[in-house]
């Protein structure tokens, strides 16, 4: 469904990209490890265009998107759920997910697609009236996913979901994940640090390192590599 | 919320104007303050629809109602001697005005507008001065001779009505200008077009990755403000005193009372800058009567204390302690 080949890209003269290439199959959830600063969300936001690309390409469902501006990725299904809660504070939860279906596709199936984020996230339901800058930080994970939610998309890349929170609710944004996956049938890209619970729910892992892809495999053979555990994900 | 609810709080502005209006009207001696007062008041509205609603500082602003003021000293310079179009031409003067307006707010956005936050302020800093010093160096315009007009106004419109144009038809232009930006910011707000502009200002990448088009909607917003930017100068400035020198159009203190007003009334509300340009510009007008030439000391400290106690302008405070009561839904 997504096919990334030999993209570069960096911030000023500094190139964080060095042709790393990734595919992303349709129904599926891939991961993407590595420490700090290897360059993963650069890779996201380079996927999405928001930051522009210095070469190769990017192929959604076949079609060439390198240079497709952001809000027409959007349109075609691609959603983004940026690292830190991107939320708008002083809007209610009702508020914050009708932004999410802002373009006019979205907005023509927004009272389906709001069942659906109530589905997977009860909680919300409850809270629709409340500021999301007033949440806890788990509550507010699920309105920034619910709200990418809302945009209608097929794929869906999530920039460190698991991010600062309890190991509790990790677990929680785990299983929602793998729901949104099977009972929605949405593709993942997935960034992580926290390689344990990536390694359980992924379909297909990719180690970076120092802006290329080192290794990958399903998540057992890369379990299985002692090699590739120590030198790159320290466990 | 209805069709018809949606544009109620466009009353209490309206209602405000008209008492400013009818005020200047009934006390003899209080047009002149009603007049300054209507010019700040329109200034601030047009420039909240940039400042307010995209959260960006552009510090060249006045360079807009420059180009306002250009536009209706050409208009009327250069047809004052076809005697067929007679008061027509303040009408070409005016579209010419906002043409200029927005060709200069093109070039500007195209470039400015790809930068963020302090460095979009700064670069627009230099738009203003450069653009000034293009107009004296390169002689466009009379360069820096400037234009007086007067002459040419009394041709077209004869001494009397010319006159009356200066000391009063000019006011209620402004006035229906201030009225007209009013109306199209709480269009704005009530459409896609505010929509979106809300989640730039709150958060410009959430913006993005909700396929917000975030470049198009800074410069729609960038466009109008800088039309009403025109407008204002082609009244408040060509027609009321006939002449244009650069120095003066194109003096950044101007957009430094722009940003006060709006930041005083409330940035982003549809009424903030109507309240911040009556605070603004009665304070300014009684200070610097009783206190002459020490308005500014005095009035620093003011709005240093109006921005720590309520950091969201007066309308701001307003609309929060008024939230989900029957008056919370005129104070917008």
């Amino acid at each position: 469904m997504l096919n990334v080949k030999r993209i570069e890209s960096g911030y000023g003269a500094m190139q964080v990209l060095w042709q790393p290439s990734i595919d992303v199959k349709q129904g599926t959830i891939t991961s993407l490890l590595g420490p700090n600063g290897v360059g993963k969300s650069t890779l996201l936001h380079t996927i999405f265009g928001s930051i522009e690309p210095w070469g190769g390409e990017v192929y959604y469902d076949g079609e060439n998107v390198t240079r497709v501006p952001t809000h027409k990725k959007v349109e075609m299904g691609i959603a983004l759920v940026p690292e830190g809660k991107h939320l708008f504070p002083n809007m209610t939860v009702y508020e914050n997910l009708s932004m999410g279906a802002y373009r006019k596709r979205a907005l023509a199936d927004k009272e389906e697609s709001l069942e659906l984020v109530y589905a997977l996230f009860p909680r919300l339901k409850e809270r629709t009236k409340q500021l999301a800058g007033s949440m806890s930080g788990g509550e507010q994970q699920m309105v920034t996913i619910s709200r990418a939610l809302m945009t209608r998309p097929k794929l869906i890349m999530l920039d460190e979901p698991s991010q600062g929170l309890a190991p509790k609710l990790v677990g929680e944004v785990f299983d929602t994940i793998q729901k949104m996956r099977d009972e929605i049938g949405l593709t993942i890209l997935l960034i992580e640090q926290n390689s344990d619970a990536s390694l359980e729910a992924a379909d297909f892992v990719y180690v970076m390192h120092e802006g290329i892809i080192k290794a990958q495999g399903t998540p057992d053979q890369i379990k299985g590599s002692t090699e590739i555990r120590e030198a790159y994900l320290g466990i | 919320m209805n069709q018809v609810a949606k544009y109620l709080p466009i009353l209490p502005v309206l209602l405000a104007y008209a008492i400013l209006f009818a005020l200047g009207h009934t006390v003899s001696g209080t047009w002149q303050l009603v007049a300054t007062l209507l010019f700040y008041c329109a200034l601030g509205q047009a420039f909240n629809i940039f400042l307010g609603m995209t959260g960006y500082v552009d510090f060249g602003y006045v360079a807009f109602m420059g180009m306002g003021t250009y536009g209706m000293a050409l208009a009327i310079t250069k047809l004052a001697h076809v005697p067929e179009l007679g008061a027509v031409v303040i009408v070409i003067g005016f579209a010419l005005a906002l043409l200029m307006a927005t060709l200069l707010s093109l070039a500007v956005g195209a470039v400015a507008l790809r930068l963020r936050g302090a460095y979009f302020a700064i670069a627009t800093i230099g738009v203003n001065e450069g653009f000034r010093f293009l107009i004296e160096g390169a002689r466009i315009w009379n360069g820096a001779e400037g234009m007086i007009f007067t002459a040419q106004l009394n041709e077209i419109l004869g001494t009397e009505r010319a006159s009356r144009l200066m000391t009063y038809w000019a006011d209620v232009m402004v006035l229906v200008i201030a009225v007209l930006a009013a109306a199209v910011t709480l269009f704005y707000m009530r459409n896609r077009v505010g929509y979106a502009l809300t989640a730039l200002r709150e958060d410009e990448d959430a913006a993005k990755v909700m396929g917000i088009n975030v470049t198009k909607y800074k410069i729609i917003a960038f466009i109008t403000s800088a039309c009403f930017a025109g407008l204002v100068g082609a009244a408040s400035w060509a027609l009321k005193t006939p002449y244009v020198f650069p120095p003066e159009v194109f003096e950044i203190h101007y957009t430094v009372e722009a940003i006060i007003i709006v930041m005083l009334g409330g940035a982003g509300t549809l009424l903030g800058p109507l309240v911040g340009g009556l605070i603004y510009g009665i304070s300014k007008y009684y200070l610097s009567i009783f206190l002459p030439g020490l308005q500014l000391l005095v009035f620093a400290p003011v709005i240093i204390v109006i921005i720590i106690m309520f950091p969201e302008g007066v309308v701001g405070m307003l609309r929060q302690r008024t939230r989900n009561t029957v008056l919370g839904r005129f104070i917008v």
